[in-house]
């Protein structure tokens, strides 16, 4: 683009300082490629930040360090402050301490769920203290609120009874 | 103990609480482990599922989960050998057993606190009375007291006096000591006859479909897991005929209450839903699902009357055949392709040229249940399927993979697993066929004195498949039966058999199994389980006694030899 918009520059003072119109055509070629590329490239900024949007909602406030490595640092700091302005959403809502809305994505249909551990993960603490030992191939039938990340993670998998 | 009532004892204690379920790897737990699991579905009891192939893994399970579990179920595991000594519970742990292994060990069923037996009382159990086996010791340590105490007087009392007291001690003392030797051989004997021949008793998933009924949640998946249960037992020859028969009666009754309420004539169910029914079926296995040609040659009870393995054999079937009017040529198509005009009266057709060739028990009372336009199953088909699953020898599956595939192929949403495990239970079942004809006609069946040995080689074709104690146990019944047949020593048909085969070349070890003698009306009471351990005993072998059913062992190669002679001095 830069080379572009250089050739443009110096056609353009060619044509003031000489008056040759025939470079006019060129310019303008020139200038709606320009155009056209910055689109593109304004295009693919967007799209990025709408990505990085999804991973909010996706892996939660903490993004893995693979993920991180691939974000420039004006998207970082995109991103901590679009965590900081869905945060303050999320507390004023609802009452005392707000509501965490990015927990169901779907409506739920029950309030447990039957989930098999697919690789070995250790012991999961739940939120009332009890413990679950999860096993490679283990089935177990748990809160929904618990498994959800470990679903995400793939360490679980929902079983359809 | 025993639990009376299975919804107070049981489901109400467990109703708020995290359960862990520990579950046996055959079918019928598996069953019972899929009615239990939608019970605790329905009422939103948090649990977890853990596989277990052996007392081992029972032991590292229990351990991991007994610091996050107050209660625990075993599901066909854990009666017959004392559990407070093997798995040292917590002291509030509560264990609830559903075991169909009897005898029942004695600690597990005289102790109060800890151990809930889920199983039927009149179940014909003989448990010994309490006081033939459990003495309170404290008369020992009176007398102990007295003596002692009379010891201490003896400075001080005049001699004659004192005589007379240690007269008196001595007499009572030698009484007391030879009443008490008295009753511990008593009690020996009492508990040797108890503990000698290992049988098996009412389904596990039985047990549960009753608790589901009590508590009004039985639905008919649940209705038709407790009928594959069932007939699990049956076709691995765990039951005997009469109580087949007589627990049919009571699926029977289940089966038409749960029909009577949904059809009539205005509101019919939509084909869809799924229909349980009656059946008084072919003794062929898998015959819907193979060929009828394919399937008679391959079920144990046609192969055995005809002796399919012998060219007469074959001839006959023919024969057979031919009576019926079936042609050749229908007959190796796939069942679903033939005619429908042979197919209409088949069964009928069937059994009267069954009772002019002597077989008399073509047909057998089992259920069937179809859902959709292409699914129908018998009973006895998902069993084989769910089977050939469960000790799949596919590489790098361990056994609790294969575990979560069966438990899988067991519901209705799983119609690609349970036709993979079909397809599986045809090869098992033609490998079983080739490998007892190969046994028959190379006379490598041998007459021990009590019993019958058969080892397969290393070399024989599928013997991986036989690694597994299900399938050598299928093996072993069937090849007792066709032996049965082609023998002409009378003596021999009343012996059991003992079958080894290879089971992990590496390491160096066979399976054995053991059978007791087949008969119409053999109570199926298997005595092996005993004897094994007292011939490894005395022989110190290096086996491995860890599968539920006390009758599979697992032996070093090399040492086979001398436990076989070990249990032939034990056994005659």
């Amino acid at each position: 683009m830069e080379a572009l918009y250089e050739h443009n520059q110096a056609d353009v003072n060619d044509a003031k300082s000489q008056q040759r119109t025939d470079l006019i055509p060129s310019v303008r070629f020139r200038h709606c490629c320009l155009l056209r590329n910055r689109r593109c490239v304004c295009t693919y900024l967007y799209d990025r930040l709408l990505r990085i949007r999804a991973l909010r909602w996706e892996y939660g406030s903490v993004l893995p360090a693979n993920v991180r490595f691939h974000m420039s640092a004006e998207e970082l700091q995109w991103f901590a402050r679009y965590k900081k302005s869905l945060a303050s959403y999320m507390r004023s809502l609802g009452a005392s301490g707000g509501l965490d809305i990015t927990q169901e994505m779907k409506p739920p249909k029950s309030l447990y769920v039957q989930v098999r551990c697919v690789k070995d993960h250790g012991e999961l603490e739940m939120d009332d203290g009890t413990l679950v030992l999860l096993k490679k191939n283990s089935q177990h039938f748990l809160p929904r609120w618990e498994c959800e990340q470990l679903i995400r993670q793939g360490v679980l998998e929902h079983v359809v009874p | 103990m025993f639990v009376t009532d299975i919804r107070k004892e049981f489901y109400e204690v467990v109703a708020n609480q995290r359960v862990a379920l520990l579950v046996a790897p055959d079918i019928d737990a598996l069953c019972a482990c899929k009615i239990l699991q939608a019970l605790f579905h329905c009422d939103q009891i948090q649990y977890t599922l853990v596989p277990v192939t052996g007392w081992q893994d029972l032991g590292t399970a229990f351990f991991e989960h007994k610091k996050q579990f107050r209660y625990f179920v075993l599901i066909n595991c854990g009666a017959n050998v004392d559990l407070l000594e093997m798995l040292q519970p917590d002291d509030d742990s509560i264990l609830f057993i559903c075991d169909t292994h009897r005898p029942v060990d004695v600690v597990n069923v005289y102790n109060d606190t800890q151990i809930k037996l889920l199983i039927k009382q009149d179940d014909d159990l003989g448990v010994p009375l309490y006081d033939e086996i459990f003495r309170d010791d404290e008369d020992e340590e009176e007398e102990e007291g007295n003596d002692s105490g009379n010891e201490s007087d003896n400075g001080s009392e005049p001699s004659g006096k004192r005589r007379r007291f240690d007269e008196g001690e001595i007499e009572r003392r030698i009484e007391r000591q030879r009443e008490k030797r008295e009753w511990e051989a008593r009690r020996k004997e009492i508990l040797f006859d108890y503990e000698q021949y290992e049988y098996h008793g009412t389904s596990a998933a039985i047990m549960f479909f009753e608790l589901a009924w009590v508590l009004t949640k039985d639905t008919k998946d649940m209705l038709w897991w407790a009928v594959i249960g069932l007939t699990d037992q049956w076709v691995h020859d765990k039951i005997t005929n009469m109580k087949y028969v007589t627990d049919i009666g009571t699926m029977q009754r289940h089966v038409s209450r749960h029909n009577h309420r949904n059809e009539d004539e205005e509101n019919s169910l939509s084909i869809d839903c799924m229909r349980i029914s009656f059946e008084y079926d072919l003794r062929l296995t898998l015959y819907q699902h193979w060929s009828l040609y394919e399937s008679i040659s391959n079920s144990c009870y046609t192969s055995c009357h005809f002796k399919l393995w012998t060219l007469n054999g074959q001839k006959k079937l023919q024969e057979f055949l031919a009576d019926m009017g079936l042609p050749l040529k229908q007959v190796r198509q796939k069942f679903t392709s033939m005619d429908m005009s042979i197919k209409e009266n088949l069964r009928e057709v069937i059994e009267e040229s069954s009772n002019k060739f002597g077989l008399k028990d073509i047909r057998i009372q089992t259920f069937g249940v179809h859902f959709g336009f292409k699914n129908r199953f018998l009973a006895s088909d998902m069993v084989h399927a769910s089977t050939a699953l469960l000790e799949s020898t596919e590489k790098d599956k361990s056994e609790t993979d294969n575990f979560i595939k069966a438990l899988d192929s067991l519901s209705r949403s799983n119609l690609e697993r349970l036709h993979l495990g079909i397809d599986l239970a045809k090869k098992k079942l033609i490998a079983i066929q080739q490998t007892v004809a190969s046994c028959i006609c190379t006379n490598l069946i041998l007459s021990q004195g009590p019993f019958l040995y058969c080892y397969l080689t290393e070399g024989t074709p599928d013997v991986k498949l036989f690694s597994k104690p299900m399938a050598l146990t299928l093996l072993c019944k069937y090849l007792l039966k066709a032996f049965i047949q082609s023998t002409r020593n009378k003596r021999c048909r009343l012996l059991p058999l003992i079958m080894a085969a290879p089971k992990d070349v590496d390491k160096g070890t066979v399976l054995v199994v053991g059978i007791p003698p087949d008969a119409e009306t053999s109570d199926k009471k298997n005595f092996f389980g005993r004897a094994f351990e007292k011939a490894a005993e005395s022989t110190s072998s290096r086996t491995l006694h860890d599968h539920f059913d006390t009758s599979i062992i697992e032996l070093k190669t090399e040492d086979r030899s001398k436990f076989l002679d070990a249990l032939i001095t034990l056994l005659s």
